[in-house]
């Protein structure tokens, strides 16, 4: 009960003497605020690159195998044949085709409209591992695209609407131009389906403007003698990735006749892990380093604390000749520290919280503030108030009644 | 009828010797008082300023301990007593009024009164209807909620007397209670001393000035460290 009187005492305090008080509180409210900024930013980040992983697709991985001598030929290539033969052999494991994912510059054109794109080949399922990639109009390449006499393809919705305007692109004829290093190419192409990009603002920011996409068949762009350099793979869920990564690397060295140490993995996992540590890492260091300046804070407190202690001299002396213990008055002394110090914690957090949102309003990303970093970080600020504020609250405890009374 | 037998020894105060030992210099305040005060009297301790008197004041009021001798106050010997424990009992059975007045600052009158109940760890609602009744007691039941600084000085000394009061304590311990009031007010707060004494509480008064004096009925004069005199008052 008498912590629930020290309590009111102490907002009181606070309250008769709002300037002092609120300067005081400065070192915290900096402090706090410094602190849950940075590690919310630091935890939107992650929780930003992690989804980014997951629009990829996060069971992407790749492999290539590295030439002992540095020099590359054929040996450290795949064909399709060998590509096949991966598929056949871990198709329980994957969500989608093992693929080269072969790509070409080409020119779109209806009529006078042309549209520069990269032209993917994909496979059917390809939109069920890349959640960004949106249907929207007709449908995406399938299985009877591949190796079919029909030529068609898929375009991005920007493009459609560039090359096509109002009118409906399902069903028309375009002339696509592929760049060979053989020269130019032109074929004519019909369009079965439009796709919208869902990429996140962060993403668009981070990418910049990439060249815009648009699929074809994925045997459109590849060809049975063919060498390809890395075959791409979209292991699923369920699948074990330690397992899968050693299963795969000794097939394809026993396959291809090579040393597993030169069969190199490389999945979307491993690099979004790491990349999470890294972030985490330098959150957590410059976190530390900011919360440097609650230690600054504290003294504040502290030196505050101490002018307080000598003003209300007469104040101790009265109460303890009204009967108040030295223990009353040590406590008296210490809550009011603690309160001062959680408050400027309370401000800090609500300062950081506002900051932090309206940013990421600006950038168009959902901020990740942790309820744990807020909690923490107020009960931080009242542990350091009442370490720094030990001092001053023991002065004023030891004084001795009489000479107190006398102060003036 | 007055059987003198039945009404205890409130304080006894037996050979109290109290020596300030500050390192070159050794000052006796108190060289060897005997002093009974019965419950329910009313006593003056008057003295000039060296006499002995506020030492003395000290002692009785538990913030101070003697050097040598016994204090036995409601039959507690305080000699035996830790510093923590006296703190206790100054709250139970001690009232204090001093001369300037010491209310807490920027702190209402209602909750001035509140505090010895504070530290008596009085329920909260118990409090708030002790102080309220006790402001009324003293002629301030309209001030309740005023600053110190709002209030004429003789209401000051109100508000201290109720604050007294605030625990039932059996003494009340006065020191100089109207060295910082004009006559008038001066004279309302020995009356208000006067009222509470007829309604039992032992009433002890410290004083330079034989006016105040006037109001008791008992005086114990201080010289040196020494009583000189403890005679009665008589009333023409």
């Amino acid at each position: 009960m008498l912590i629930l009187e020290n309590l009111k005492l102490a907002l009181s305090a606070i309250r008769i003497n709002k300037m002092r008080s609120f300067l005081t509180m400065l070192g915290m409210i900096i402090g706090i605020s410094s602190v849950i900024s940075i590690v919310s930013i630091g935890d939107t980040m992650r929780s930003v690159m992690a989804d980014q992983y997951k629009a990829v697709g996060s069971g992407l991985a790749y492999v290539y195998i590295r030439s002992e001598n540095g020099y590359y030929s054929n040996n450290e290539s795949f064909t399709l044949d060998d590509i096949e033969k991966i598929e056949n052999t871990f198709k329980d494991n994957l969500d989608y085709h093992v693929t080269t994912r072969s790509s070409s510059k080409v020119t779109v054109a209806n009529g006078r409209n042309s549209s520069s794109v990269s032209a993917v080949g994909i496979q059917d399922g390809y939109e069920k591992v890349t959640p960004t990639v949106k249907l929207i109009k007709g449908r995406m390449i399938d299985e009877s695209d591949q190796n079919g006499e029909k030529m068609n393809i898929v375009l991005e919705e920007t493009t459609a609407n560039e090359i096509f305007g109002n009118n409906e692109p399902i069903g028309k004829q375009i002339k696509v131009t592929f760049d060979n290093y053989n020269g130019k190419e032109t074929k004519e192409m019909n369009v079965v389906g439009v796709y919208r990009s869902e990429q996140s603002a962060i993403m668009k920011l981070l990418m910049g403007t990439a060249t815009k996409e648009a699929f074809v068949a994925e045997s459109l762009l590849t060809s049975p003698d063919g060498s390809y350099f890395s075959p791409y793979f979209y292991k699923n869920k369920d699948t074990n990735s330690a397992v899968f990564k050693e299963r795969i690397v000794n097939y394809i060295a026993r396959i291809k006749n090579v040393k597993p140490e030169n069969v190199i993995y490389y999945s979307a996992e491993e690099e979004s892990g790491t990349i999470d540590s890294i972030m985490s890492g330098l959150s957590a260091a410059v976190g530390a380093i900011a919360a440097i300046s609650l230690v600054v804070g504290g003294i504040g407190i502290m030196n505050i604390m101490l002018v307080s202690v000598t003003e209300r001299t007469r104040e101790i002396g009265i109460r303890k000749a009204l009967g108040a213990r030295t223990k009353d008055i040590l406590m008296q002394f210490l809550i009011e520290s603690a309160i001062i110090s959680a408050v400027g914690g309370i401000i800090g957090t609500v300062l950081a919280a506002s900051i932090v949102m309206i940013g990421g309003r600006i950038a168009g990303i959902s901020v990740v503030i942790k309820p744990q970093v807020v909690i923490g970080a107020v009960i931080f600020s009242a542990f350091v108030g009442i370490f720094f504020g030990m001092y001053p609250a023991g002065k004023a405890a030891k004084k001795d009644p009489i000479e107190a009374l006398r102060y003036e | 009828m007055d059987n003198k037998k039945d009404i205890k020894d409130i304080i006894v105060l037996q050979d109290i010797h109290k020596t300030y030992d500050t390192g070159a210099l050794e000052v006796k305040a108190l060289r060897g008082i005997n002093l009974t005060i019965k419950q329910g009297e009313y006593v003056a301790i008057m003295g000039q300023s060296g006499s002995g008197k506020s030492t003395m004041m000290n002692i009785l009021g538990c913030l101070d301990t003697a050097t040598s001798g016994k204090y036995y106050l409601d039959g507690i010997d305080i000699t035996k007593e830790k510093k923590e424990k006296l703190s206790y009992i100054r709250n139970k059975k001690i009232g204090f009024v001093f001369q300037s007045f010491n209310l807490i600052p920027r702190t209402s009158a209602i909750k001035n009164v509140e505090l010895p109940m504070i530290y008596a760890k009085v329920g909260r609602n118990e409090r708030r209807k002790r102080a309220e009744e006790l402001l009324k007691k003293v002629g301030l039941g309209a001030r309740m909620n005023h600053m110190p600084n709002e209030v004429s000085g003789g209401q000051r000394q109100r508000i201290a007397i109720a604050r007294a009061l605030a625990n039932n304590p059996p003494i009340i311990l006065a020191d100089e209670p109207t060295g910082n009031l004009d006559t008038a007010s001066s004279i309302e707060i020995m009356e208000l001393f006067t009222e509470l004494n007829n309604e039992g509480a032992t009433v002890i008064v410290v004083t330079h000035e034989d006016d105040i004096a006037e109001f008791t009925k008992r005086i114990v004069r201080f010289k040196d460290g020494q009583i000189i005199s403890d005679t009665k008052v008589v009333k023409d």
